[in-house]
């Protein structure tokens, strides 16, 4: 579970994901200004921030919930136009929102196979193949050593890190190409956290899936990220590789005045790091 | 009370799930895993009370194919309530819809020549489009149903009561489609067993068939478990890639559908269109049935099962205490208790499954 378990990524590996320019406001409130993002193939880019800084918002832009009023988002290569996270999904982009959205009245194997169930034709009548959704599901969260009573019981009866759990292996169950993951850590104990930890850095070392994972604690941020994008009043504001960075600096950005100028202030004062431009435009580095 | 079962083996678990403790909880327990089974009870003593109480006479096949006949309609209504209220919706519309269509059957039908049963497929595309407009004005303006359906159910009643004045109009009878869909052939001298026999009990049949095709849709198919997952957290099913706004139409479109059909049967029954057929009282005891069946406003669950068993013992306390004598008004009394009760006892169910999350 050490960074140091898995090597880096290589820095020519092209992106799976640019999202350019994004600017959204809800009303009269201002989510994002032209943020501009951008993912490798098999990358794990963590997105910090306050809150408040608009991650969530990306995110959800991302996934399809919400629509951009400006800028554009190019997906293997093509810019697409997901109208709905169903539109997201089906393209292989997988989220995990941080209120999970699970139904709390369904069960977990419905709740894992909801949005992409499996049908079997009784004469004629296309209904629900329950037993089938019920298997899977049960081998899939064994596979991950998830451990929950029944796949039959409906998810309000979960621990918040069950919960979290299944949120999270329901996002994977597909194999995504994108998988997004907003706060996963946030409801979980030390224990179970770690074990969360232990799926993304599993799923880093295979480089098959390219991940954004919000989190608050940088301290994990470190353990299981390549990247850090630091995102401050819907503006980015640091990107940054884990290697050139460190957790004083991320500190130090939370603390200084904010802003670009101060945060570029701030940066270089820092000391060994690249210059400045590098480090607000990967592109160049 | 303070010493409960659990408590005094001294080792109970702090964290996790918590076992219900007291009578009450378990019994609410028990109530929520098995809601159509309570309602089922409840029903079954109710046809017992007023059995004995009118000395055989209300389970005599006159008495039962009167009560079963309004459990058809009332059924049929209230399990179409049940869907939207499990989408965390509700059409108030019903009772003008259940006037309006047959009207149009009827007039279609003389007007242009039309066979009944094909003109009663234009009243049941009415209730369609019908609901197609509540629930258009209520995912896409974000009007509570509750309004939306009350603008609607006025003016539906006022279009329908204002072609002909409020007068009922004769329908014309063609069998077999009136005998198929709800015209009693049934006399005391025809056996139970026969086609005759039959007839008396059309409505509730066809209702029976609806509310079992229901529940199968609701609990086994695609399009029921979306349904649930709408009311039971709309964020959460949008987020995941439910289209909630098109459940939620789809369903104002059921309850549009279910409540035409239900009036169709019912001119089907009395060769006649009656512009106050239907009106807010047949609503609310759409809703009422609904209710006692054991389905909430909260949203997320609902029985289609319970709407027809709720049916059943809305007809049962309308006709039971008037065959024992009381005035017609006195059973809302009743009713209205049954309602309070219901609904108290729901919403506790309802907490009480909360309340175990952690």
């Amino acid at each position: 579970m050490n960074q140091k378990d898995i090597p880096a990524l290589d820095p020519g590996t092209p992106a799976i994901l640019e999202m350019n320019h994004i600017s959204k406001t809800f009303g009269a409130v201002t989510a994002l200004v032209d943020v501009s993002i951008r993912l490798r193939q098999g990358e794990v880019l963590a997105l910090v921030g306050d809150n408040g800084a608009g991650k969530s918002t990306l995110i959800k832009i991302l996934s399809g919930f919400h629509h951009p009023d400006s800028g554009t988002i190019v997906y293997q290569g093509k810019e697409v136009h997901f109208r709905s996270p169903r539109d997201a999904r089906a393209q292989g982009i997988e989220t995990v929102y941080q209120d999970l959205a699970l139904i709390n009245d369904l069960s977990i194997y419905h709740n894992m196979f909801i949005g992409r169930e499996y049908h079997k034709r009784i004469l004629g009548v296309k209904l629900l193949d329950n037993r089938r959704m019920r298997d899977l599901a049960q081998t899939h969260l064994n596979s991950l050593g998830i451990q929950i009573p029944s796949v039959n019981s409906t998810v309000d009866l979960l621990s918040g890190g069950q919960r979290q759990s299944v949120a999270v292996a329901r996002s994977i169950y597909s194999s995504p190409t994108i998988l997004v993951l907003d706060e996963p850590l946030a409801a979980l104990g030390v224990r179970e956290g770690a074990h969360v930890l232990g799926l993304i850095q599993n799923l880093r070392r295979q480089r098959s899936v390219s991940i954004i994972l919000i989190v608050h604690n940088y301290n994990q941020v470190f353990e299981v990220c390549d990247r850090i994008n630091f995102l401050h009043s819907g503006e980015i504001v640091l990107d940054a590789s884990t290697s050139e960075t460190s957790e004083e600096e991320l500190i130090r950005i939370v603390k200084s005045g904010l802003g670009r100028q101060a945060i570029a202030a701030a940066a270089l004062e820092v000391g060994p790091g690249p210059d400045q431009m590098a480090r607000i435009n990967p592109d160049q580095s | 009370m303070a010493r409960t079962g659990r408590s005094s083996q001294g080792a109970a678990p702090k964290v996790g799930i918590q076992l219900p403790n007291t009578v009450l909880e378990r019994a609410l327990v028990i109530l929520s895993r098995y809601r159509e089974a309570s309602i089922a009870v409840v029903a079954l003593i109710l046809a017992i009370y007023f059995q004995v109480g009118s000395n055989g006479a209300f389970l005599s096949s006159q008495e039962l194919s009167v009560v079963l006949r309004d459990t058809g309609r009332f059924g049929l209504i209230a399990v179409a309530e049940v869907m939207l209220m499990i989408t965390g919706e509700i059409d108030l519309s019903v009772g003008s819809t259940f006037s309006l269509a047959p009207y149009v059957m009827v007039l279609t039908s003389i007007g242009w020549g039309v066979p009944l049963a094909i003109s009663a497929v234009v009243g049941v595309l009415l209730g369609v489009l019908i609901g197609v407009v509540n629930g258009i004005i209520t995912v896409r303006f974000r009007v509570p149903s509750l309004i939306t359906t009350v603008g609607t159910f006025f003016l539906l009643q006022g279009v329908v009561v204002s072609i002909f004045n409020s007068q009922p109009i004769v329908a014309p009878v063609q069998e077999p489609f009136n005998e198929i869909f709800g015209e009693n052939l049934y006399s005391p001298t025809d056996s139970l067993w026969s086609w005759h026999g039959l007839t008396a009990f059309t409505p509730f049949l066809w209702t029976a068939l609806v509310v079992g095709a229901m529940a199968l849709v609701l609990n086994r198919t695609t399009f029921g478990l979306h349904t649930i997952a709408t009311g039971s957290n709309i964020v959460g099913a949008r987020e995941i890639g439910v289209r909630t706004d098109r459940i939620k139409v789809y369903n104002f479109m059921i309850a549009g559908a279910f409540a035409a059909a239900a009036g169709v049967i019912n001119t089907a029954q009395f060769a006649s269109a009656d512009p106050l057929a239907g009106g807010p009282f047949l609503t609310l005891q759409a809703i009422a049935a609904a209710v006692i069946g054991g389905t909430s406003l909260l949203g997320g669950s609902g029985t289609a099962i319970g709407a027809l068993l709720g049916a059943f013992v809305v007809a049962t306390l309308n006709n039971g205490l008037v065959m024992l004598g009381a005035q017609a008004t006195v059973s809302d009394i009743y009713l209205g208790t049954a309602i309070i009760l219901a609904m108290i006892l729901n919403v506790q169910v309802d907490r009480m499954r909360a309340r175990r999350r952690i």
